[in-house]
Parts: C-alpha cells; structure tokens; sequence
C-alpha cells in the first residue's frame, strides 16, 4: 500500500491535469500585455505592477480573508463543540432534530439561504430602526451559517467510527473527564476538524452569491468586486492575483509539509523512547497519532487570523470621517497604467484643503438593479451613488434621493447645457451627470460585408448566422429588436412588447451567445462578429483584437442614449462631503482621468474641451464618442430608457424567459 | 465515582451542542419563515397563493424541435432542465472523483497530503475567475481548439453546448465529491478488506461488497455538496452556456433583479421544498449505512 501503481499514477494525473488546465490558462494570460483574455500580444508583468498599484482592489482581497478566517475560526470551534454533543445525545428527537437542522444549508441552494438571511436581516434592522443592518457582521454571520454545517459534516463520521470504549478505558486508568478528551477523543477528531476548518475556510473565499445578496455598506469582498465588473471587463489583474494566491498557497503548504515531515521525526524518535504508551492498536505508519500533525497549521491559522483582526480593527477605529460611494464595477479611474488613482487623489486633497483626513469606502455594483435592491432594501448607508437615468427617474419617483445643494458644487458649472431639464431629472435638483454614451453596433470587418452594414438588419442577417451576439439582459436585447421595428421602447403596449418577442425568437437560431462582459473575449479573439453595445467600449476591444480581426463601429438608425448620473441618497450620513466629492469629481484632472480610464463620453466642458484629453484619445474616438447626430437632449428625451412600472416589468421578465427557452 | 464523572461530562456535552443550537434557530430556520412567508404574499403582504400557482402554471410558446409552436410550462420546464444537468454532473463527479479518493486513501503519507492540496489550491482561486478561464479554453477559437488543430484534429464546438456547462459543474464543485468520499476511507480499517479476501472476495467483489457501503456516507455527503450548488448555480449557465440555458438559479435572480421578490421566494419556497424532501428520502433510506443504525 506505500507504492502507488501505474494505472493510479495515470488516472491522478489526468485528473489534476482537468483540475490544473483553467490554471495554467489564467497564469500564462495574468502576464499579456494587452487587456485581452484570450487573445496574447506579449509577455509583460505590467498587471502585477498595477495590482499593487490597486488599493481598491487589494482592500477587498483583504476584506476577503478577514472574512474567511473569522468565520473559520467560529465555525470550526462551534462545529466542533456541536458534533461532539450530537453524538452524545441522547434525545432521539433532538438528535434528528439537530441532524435535519444541520443538513438544511447544505440541501438548499445558496442563493435561497442569501435571499432567506437578507429578507431576515434587513426585516430585523427596520425593526430597531438600524439605518445599515447590512454590514461585516451580517456577512460574518451568514459565512459562519453556512460554514459550520460542512465542519459537522467532518467531525461527526469520525465520532461515529471511533471506538465508544476508548474514553471510557481512558478513565479507568485515572483520566480526568477532560484529560480523557483532549489525549483520547480529540487527536482522533482532529483530521475531521482540520478538514472542516479548511472546507469552511474556502468555501467562505469563494463565496460569492450569499455574499452579494447579504454584503452592505463599505464591506466588499473579492468576489462581489469580480461580479460587479460585468458591464465593463474583468482585467489581467485579476488573473495576476490568481496567480498570485496560486503561489503563496502553494509556499504555505509547502512549508507546513516540511514542518510536519520535522515534527513527524521527532515524534517518531519520542515514540521508539516510551513506546505504547498512548497508541492504540498496531503503531504502524498510517495509525500513527495525528495530532503532531495537525497542531502547526491550526496554530499557523490562528495566529494569522489574531494578526488579521487586530490589523483589521485597528485600521477601523484609526478613520474618522468616511465616505461610502456606490458605483458601477471598472468605472472609475483606479492608477493603472499609469493614469490618475482619483480616490486617493481626492483624499490627499481633501487632506491638504480641510486639515482632515478623509477615507472613502468605494464599493461597486454589477446593474441599476442591484444598487437599487440594495438602497430600498433600507440596510445601506451610502453617501454617492451613480445610477443610469431611467432609475434615477424611478429613484426619485420614491423619494430616495436627497436634493443637491449646488452651491457646494460650484463646477457643475462647467456640465454641458444639453444636459439641463432632461427627463429623468427635469429641473436639476438632484443629479450630476457623469458619462454618457450611445449605443452602436460593432462588427467584424475581415467577415462582415461593408454593404450589409449601417442597420439593426445587421443583427438579424442570417449570412452571420452563429457570429451574432446579443444582450443577455432583458431591457437591451429588447431595446435592439424595438429599434428595429421602430417600437417605442417605452411602449406601455403589452402587444408591442409581444411584437419585439417574436422578433428576438426570430433571431435565435442566429445567435451564437447571450452575453455581457463576455463580450469582450468573444469580439477580441474573433469568436463573434456582430454585436451591440456602448460605444466607449468599442475602444476597448479594439485595442486587444487579434491579428485577423479587424473592428469596426457605426451607429444604426434609432438607437439608445443613456447618462449616468451622480446622485446623494437620502441614506446618506454626510451629504456635504458627498457634495464635495461629486465637485472634485467635475474638476479637470479627476474627470480627465475618469473619462479616459472609462473610455464614456463626459459631459463636461473641463473634459471634452480639454487639448490634452481631445490629442489622448485620437481623432476617430472623438468623433465616435462625440457625434453630430442632432440636437442631444431631443434625441435623448426620445430614445433614453424610462422607467417600467411594476407590471410592465413582470411583462418583460416573462418575455424574456420566453425568449430564452425558445 | 465514574457515574458521576460521566455525568459531569455528558452535561458538558449538552452544553458544547447550546451554541449551535441557538444560532442554527435565528440564522437557519428563521429565515426559512422569512422565505415562506414572502412566497405566500403579494406586494402588500396579503395572503396569496398566487405565486405559487404561477410557477406551475405559467405557459410559454416555443419551438420544438420540427419547428411547430408548442405551449409549454415555462418553470416546470426550466426546474426539469437544471435537474437534468445538476444529475448528469453529479454522476460524472462521482464516477471521476471516487476512484481518486480511493487512490489517495491508499496512497503513502506523504502523497495523500500532497494530493489533496492540489484538489483543494484550484478553490482557491476565485470561481469566478476559474470559470472565465474555461471561456478561453472551449471557446471555438479557443485554447482547445488550438490544440486539436496542432494534431490536425477537427475543431469541436463544446462552449454554448449542454457539454460546456456540464464541464463548468464538474469542475467547479468536483473537490466537494473527492474530499468527503476520501476522508471516510481514510480512517477504513484495511483489516476488513483483507479479511474479505482471505474469504474469498476478488477485488471487484470487495469493492462492491466492502468499499462501497462503507464509503456510502462519504459518497452521499459527496452528492449532496455537488448537487445541490449545480442545480442552483447560475453563473456557469450564464458564461459557459452562452446565455443560452436558463436554469433554475437564473430565474430566481432574474425574479430578483425585476424586484419580483415575492415570486423569486415563491421560486425559492419550491425549490427549497422539492430538495428537502428528496434528501430526506435519501437519508431515510440509507440511515442505517450512515449513522450505524441507532
């Protein structure tokens, strides 16, 4: 049984062959020069540099394994003491009970336990009057939730299978009850333990869906910051960081091997000293006590969780003035490639111009439905947030938003006039706009034939069969198909609504993917050739096209406008300094920076006038970003979303499910 | 004298249980209340049992297969869909994972333990990410293809397919078949298999015979934790599956964004139900193989 034969040596390596191939993928990608992810241009560590150039990103890594190990540590400790007193009941009904209880986080579907703790949470935090009931600790609470099952799950089957007459032998011989527990029973539980404890710890890293519907205000981890980035793209970064866990898992354990096999030979050499004093059975290789064994990387654990919690609360009492801002995931300019970090900027200034210190709390969202769950759950404090017109309408419509005292906000000033009055805000009181942008279609020009260009029919061609991609989101892959019939896409026709259906079914068969963010991949490497979406980031994918391909833009005949706007919401817990971030954020070098890193038009005079930011972004972006379509705010006013009511919605949804099991 | 200390710790040990018994009533059964209760209500919290009638009748008009329209039941449709590749994944999990669990339990020291880090460094690595990186991979252009091509292989067309998000599954929850098959066989006493064979048993027959029901409570532990993410996952379906296959956990959290909580809780409430009551079906009729028949 010590060698392992061939045919194992094959299978296991086929098998970690499976395990390691999306590994090996996102190692060799985390070093592409270009933005791409599946198309390489050249090795160049530039993601790693910008990495740790990322405060942002690298707080939520942080926040990530604080979490992690909090809710390890609770959930081994509770876990354990709980299956030690199962297997002692006596209570059959208790014991079921118990049983059943303990199965339920593992038989329900994760997002049923996030949906089910956030309606208790936020139900709990109304009832107290609590104004952010949704915090770390919510979080804390839900990880340990599900956690501390799987480490029952361990430990319990070792109980069961360890003789019952152990401990009891133990204090025959003069064992204290205690003594008895910690020399008999719990070296044999101990492997259960341990690979609860890392169970729970990685299930609480990868966490991703009770996270995001639990998470509030200021707390994000890892996870929720990857969702959040699928309007605009998931980064080399965050495959640099991949692989940068990668390693320092692998040096870990590596180096707790090396202990072990130490500690290994020196109980060894004890045990030939003083032999059978406390083995049991046959002292063979594999009976060998576990608790040597086990003892270093539990203690290792603990300490990094002491160390992490005291770094983590210590840097929490430290800020006395905060400020939680909720944007889009990839929307603001974060330091990379070289441009300007404008939080840290704002906050440096912030400093030198009032003599305080200023943190904010930068946390992002994946779609205006997700900030607005979040916002009219009540749960939340935020002090900034940037929703897209029609749910700012929708916002303001149910008094979520506060008005803006513009007297702090002097360069408003410099916004553009055809930004005044427009619908979803139309005297002005509550918003500043932050980009905007226009929707076009963006083709494949070594594939698609000039002449079939310049319509949504592009969309619909059955000569790009299988090269299509469309939205998966209802609202814009029904916006396409009602551009094309020339639908009012506001309509509140519900057989309007049936019509742009039956044109989505219709296009089908075309399509080859429903996406988001895969967009990216899909145009860059060639895969699709036809697609939908914001002109900003046509740019983008331009940039990482592979060698055979060969991008190009137009905007068809009707088509959607759509302006993100800076708002306060009524949440807010310092509405002057939220005024006075979407200030700087009006100022020359933060929109600048902002209107580059994001690739969106800016409404802004300090930016689109300004010669450096004209000569930075070329003369075909300027005139994609910047058309001469017509008069804006008309063209606006009729082709922006507005927000469905309630019913409308639900339509929709049905619709949409429709379309998706045709 | 031993009575008594026997006692004494029998009560330490209803004690060591209070903890998770009290939390296990706020964080796990309240919330199931919480749950029901909004399946159960419409936007004003009046009773209603419309939602849950929603689910089972709500009709859609699609196209079958010879391209005539057919009116089908848009949730049944969907629930039947997740369980059909929730189950095809899990059987793929176990006929993949047992054998390595079995290998690592009887593999040396040393190996077992470098063996199971590297089942477990790839969790680590944020599933989000390992899943955008299978994109690449089975993508038409992608890496795969690439190297079939290299051995002058036609390319396969997997990403967007049944197949795509079926490998997502596998992938993504295959060390959570592995891990607890493996530690049950760990701790088998191997005088048992030995004795088997004294007895006669080829080793077929002692796998059949010994192996496996004693792993039994590795392996249902093992299909619970595999079964249950992938028929609610939603974000495999959605990057793997090309948008194109809308399951179960897609339907809740479409319900969710829409703000329709009462109906995603319907969704949920049913979901929820369906599953309880298969596991404890399942429990029931192996208690004896997993908690020594008390």
């Amino acid at each position: 049984m010590n060698k392992m034969k061939l045919s194992s040596k094959i299978y296991s390596g086929l098998i970690f062959a499976f395990l390691f191939a999306p590994i090996v993928v996102l190692l060799f990608f985390s070093f592409n020069d270009s933005k791409s992810l599946s198309v390489f241009s050249g090795f160049s560590l530039k993601w790693y540099k910008e990495l740790f150039n990322d405060r942002n990103t690298l707080a939520t890594v942080r926040n990530t394994v604080i979490l992690a190990l909090s809710a390890t540590a609770i959930s081994t400790v509770m876990g354990t003491a709980a299956a030690l007193g199962i297997d002692r009941l006596r209570s059959k009904w208790y014991r079921t009970a118990m049983k059943t209880v303990n199965d339920i986080p593992m038989t329900n579907p994760d997002i049923i336990t996030g949906i089910s703790l956030m309606l208790m949470f936020v139900f709990v935090g109304r009832l107290f009057g609590a104004s952010n009931s949704l915090n770390f600790w919510t979080m804390l609470a839900a990880h340990v939730t599900f956690c501390t099952p799987y480490v029952i799950l361990q430990v319990l089957p070792k109980l069961q299978q360890m003789d019952k007459a152990l401990p009891e032998a133990a204090m025959d011989l003069g064992c204290t009850p205690m003594g008895a527990f910690f020399k008999v029973e719990l070296p044999e539980m101990l492997p259960g333990i341990f690979t609860g404890a890392i169970m729970a710890f990685t299930l609480s890293l990868d966490d991703f869906v009770i996270s995001y519907f639990t998470s509030g205000t200021g707390f994000e981890t890892l996870p929720i910051r990857i969702y959040s980035m699928t309007k605009k793209t998931v980064t080399p970064k965050m495959y640099a960081l991949a692989t940068i866990i990668f390693f320092v898992t692998l040096g870990l354990l590596l180096i707790s091997n090396f202990v072990d096999n130490e500690d290994n030979k020196r109980l060894r050499e004890m045990r030939k000293n003083r032999k059978s004093t406390y083995t049991r059975q046959d002292d063979t290789e594999e009976n060998k006590p576990t608790s040597g064994k086990f003892k270093k990387p539990v203690a290792i654990c603990l300490v990094i969780a002491l160390i992490a919690g005291i770094f983590f609360f210590g840097s929490r009492s430290r800020e006395p003035k905060v400020l939680n801002v909720y944007n889009w995931g990839e929307y603001i300019s974060d330091g990379s490639e070289g441009s300007l970090d404008t939080i840290a900027a704002f906050e440096s200034w912030y400093e030198d111009t009032y003599g305080e210190p200023v943190t904010v709390n930068y946390t992002t969202y994946a779609s205006n439905e997700d900030m607005y769950n979040k916002l009219s759950s009540g749960a939340v404090s935020y002090d900034v947030v940037i929703p897209s017109d029609y749910m700012i309408a929708r916002m303001i419509k149910e008094d979520m938003l506060e008005p803006l005292d513009f007297e702090n906000i002097p360069n408003y000033q410099y916004i553009n006039d055809s930004f005044h009055g427009l619908y979803y805000d139309p005297q002005d009181l509550y918003t500043v706009p932050y980009t905007y942008g226009i929707v076009g279609i963006i083709y494949d020009a070594n594939i698609v034939d000039e002449a079939d260009t310049g319509s949504w029919d592009l969309m619909w061609n059955e000569k790009y069969a299988g090269s299509i991609l469309q939205y998966n989101n209802s609202r814009d892959a029904f916006g396409t198909s009602m551009y094309k019939l020339g639908i009012d896409i506001n309509t509140t026709d519900q057989s309007e609504w049936d019509r742009a259906a039956q044109e989505l079914i219709a296009q089908r068969p075309l399509v080859k993917s429903y996406v988001m963010d895969e967009i990216y991949n899909m145009m860059e490497s060639g895969e699709a050739a036809v697609a939908s979406y914001y002109a900003g980031d046509y740019f983008t994918m331009q940039e990482a096209q592979a060698s055979h391909v060969d991008l190009k833009f137009y905007y068809p005949e009707r088509t959607n406008f759509f302006i993100d706007a800076m708002c306060i919401p009524k949440c807010t817990q310092n509405k002057e300094l939220a005024e006075i971030f979407i200030n700087y954020m009006l100022s020359e070098e933060a929109g600048i920076a902002n209107a580059e890193y994001i690739n969106y038009a800016s409404p802004n005079r300090n930016v689109y006038e300004n010669e450096t930011y004209i000569e930075d972004m070329g003369e075909e972006a300027m005139e994609i970003l910047y058309p001469q379509l017509g008069d804006f705010s008309e063209l606006y006013n009729a082709y922006a979303y507005r927000s469905l009511d309630s019913d409308m919605l639900d339509y929709l949804t049905t619709l949409w499910e429709t379309v998706k099991l045709n | 004298m031993k009575s008594a200390a026997l006692k004494r710790k029998r009560s330490s040990f209803d004690m060591a249980l209070a903890p998770y018994s009290v939390w296990a009533l706020i964080f796990i059964l309240v919330p199931l209340i919480f749950v029901a209760y909004y399946a159960f209500t419409d936007n004003n919290f009046n009773f209603t049992t419309e939602n849950i009638l929603r689910f089972f009748t709500a009709t859609s008009n699609v196209h079958a297969d010879d391209g005539t329209m057919v009116e089908v039941r848009t949730y049944l449709v969907i629930f039947m869909r997740s369980l059909k590749l929730a189950v095809i994944s899990t059987a793929i999990c176990l006929l993949m994972g047992y054998p390595i669990a079995y290998i690592m339990a009887r593999a040396p020291e040393k190996t077992q333990k470098t063996m199971m880090t590297l089942i477990m460094i790839p969790m680590w690595m944020n599933f989000l990410i390992r899943t955008y990186a299978w994109m690449t991979i089975l993508q038409d252009t992608g890496i795969l293809n690439n190297l079939l091509g290299l051995f002058g292989i036609d390319p396969v067309h997997v990403i967007g397919t049944e197949a795509a998000v079926i490998i997502g599954m596998v992938y993504d929850y295959f060390p959570y078949m592995v891990l607890p098959i493996y530690s049950i066989m760990a701790k088998m006493d191997l005088k048992l298999l030995e004795a088997a064979r004294d007895l006669g048993c080829g080793s077929v027959s002692v796998l059949r015979r010994v192996i496996f029901p004693l792993s039994l409570p590795g392996v249902i532990s093992g299909v619970t934790m595999v079964l249950i993410p992938s028929i609610s996952t939603f974000y495999i379906s959605q990057k793997l599956g090309n948008g194109k296959f809308l399951l179960i956990g897609d339907a809740i959290e479409g319900q969710y964004v829409a703000n329709n909580l009462h109906f995603a809780a319907a969704i949920a409430f049913i979901l929820m139900l369906v599953l309880l009551v298969a596991m404890a079906v399942v429990k029931y009729l192996t208690t004896r193989h997993v908690y020594g028949g008390d």
